[in-house]
């Protein structure tokens, strides 16, 4: 590879070919959005990281079922999701994983930014539990949509959902939400 | 963007995800020697009907007999219908459409996809690898007079399983608010199931009951197509799921 970054299309192009410098890449770049949607699955970093592992040796074998061309991003995140679902399963992890606010930087998650200094922070406390008493599917589309930034698009594919479904899901639950935050208010 | 989104997408910066491992050098270790998969070939085993029947109910009788007491037995090549007293309690919850086991995605004009052309191309179409072959799966969105199964999370789900289905074999057990009519399709076998929920598994020859694939199912057609074994899986009735069956071709 030269010295400037080859676009994705192109690197997608060589692993295909079995070019595993090409791969790498694509996973430095991507596995700490898998690890971050292997872990609102599973609930366990551990788990997690095996699932990002495994999926990302199994998207490279399956490289050859990739269209040329798609984004990458969305079908490497529905395998990930898969191999995560499957741990969760097999963990026989029914409990639910409740997120919490990062408050210590030396708890060792992540740092909050100026901006999300900004959001009131009992306000902040109050949203996040009302989005962790979310039925598991629907915390997971606004998850997705807004903790993880995915698009409605990239969502459906990971989630293994019609595009549809996320947009009616991800509007009803912020409806839901809205009403919640009213009251609480 | 309303401002309960901006606040969601503040309170997504906030929150305490652990650090994300740097797992790309244990990935390329395992990538040591593995290729990108070419398209394989087909695998076509053909287990005899009376084979399978035998080995079928060489696994059921591996079943605790107080759990069920089989009172009825159907066989399709690929596929046994046991009926029985009552249903094995269900490991997973009635699954939404996220808990399928789905596999990877594939394109929806991947040639190995049997495709019924009364449902128009899928919203969604899987491949994974099982031990005892491939597995496709084409996944309907509700809508069309379809409605959402409360089984599937989906409107019509039709999984296809391809090869050797001889070691191990979809399984399903019936109760008695289920009918199970055998009927002929094209010159092909099948068996409806309507009513009552089924439950589905995969079982291995001594009998153990894949942990992982136990789920309910609603009104289902199983068929025999170009030796292929289909399950037509939905809210629909029998003329529609065999008008969906008639209509199978190869993309």
């Amino acid at each position: 590879m030269g010295d400037r970054p080859l676009a994705e299309d192109d690197r997608v192009a060589l692993a295909k070919q079995g070019d595993t410098r090409a791969y790498g890449t694509l996973v430095e770049e991507h596995q700490s959005i898998a690890f971050r949607t292997a872990y609102l699955i599973t609930g366990s970093a551990a788990d997690a990281e095996d699932a990002v592992q495994e999926a990302f040796v199994k998207a490279y074998r399956a490289l050859g079922r990739f269209r040329q061309g798609a984004p990458f991003r969305p079908w490497l995140l529905s395998i990930v999701a898969n191999e995560a679902r499957n741990r969760r399963r097999s963990a026989g992890r029914r409990e639910r994983l409740a997120l919490r606010v990062a408050e210590d930087p030396l708890s060792g998650g992540a740092v909050p930014s100026p901006e999300a200094a900004l959001l009131d922070a009992e306000l902040r406390e109050e949203l996040l539990a009302a989005v962790n008493d979310l039925r598991e599917d629907d915390r997971l589309a606004i998850a997705c949509r807004y903790f993880l930034g995915l698009s409605e698009e990239e969502t459906a594919a990971t989630l293994g959902w019609r595009r549809g479904t996320v947009k009616s899901r991800t509007s009803r639950t912020l409806d839901r939400l809205r009403e919640r935050m009213e009251v609480e208010r | 963007m309303t401002e309960l989104e901006r606040s969601l997408r503040l309170l997504g910066d906030a929150v305490a995800f652990p650090e994300a491992p740097d797992v790309s050098e244990a990935v390329q270790r395992r990538l040591e020697g593995l290729r990108p998969e070419r398209r394989r070939p087909r695998r076509r085993t053909l287990v005899l009907s009376f084979a399978v029947v035998a080995l079928a109910i060489g696994a059921a009788m591996a079943v605790p007999p107080a759990r069920t007491a089989i009172l009825d037995f159907f066989g399709l090549r690929g596929a046994t219908v046991q009926r029985v007293e009552s249903l094995p309690t269900v490991p997973t919850e009635p699954a939404p459409g996220s808990e399928l086991l789905l596999g990877e995605p594939l394109p929806v004009e991947d040639e190995r996809l049997l495709v019924p052309a009364a449902l128009g191309r899928p919203d969604a179409a899987y491949a994974a690898e099982e031990d005892y072959g491939l597995r496709l799966t084409l996944v309907y969105g509700p809508g069309d007079g379809v409605p959402r199964s409360e089984y599937t999370g989906v409107g019509i789900l039709v999984t296809e399983f391809d090869g050797a289905i001889d070691t191990r074999y979809l399984d399903k057990m019936v109760d008695a608010d289920t009918s199970v009519e055998q009927l002929t399709i094209g010159g092909n076998r099948a068996l409806w199931l309507e009513g009552g929920p089924h439950f589905v598994v995969f079982r291995t020859e001594s009998g153990d009951i894949g942990e992982d694939v136990g789920r309910l199912a609603g009104n289902t057609l199983l068929l025999e197509h170009e030796g292929t074994l289909l399950r037509i899986e939905g809210q629909i009735d029998r003329a529609r799921a065999i008008e969906i069956a008639e209509s199978l071709e190869r993309d």
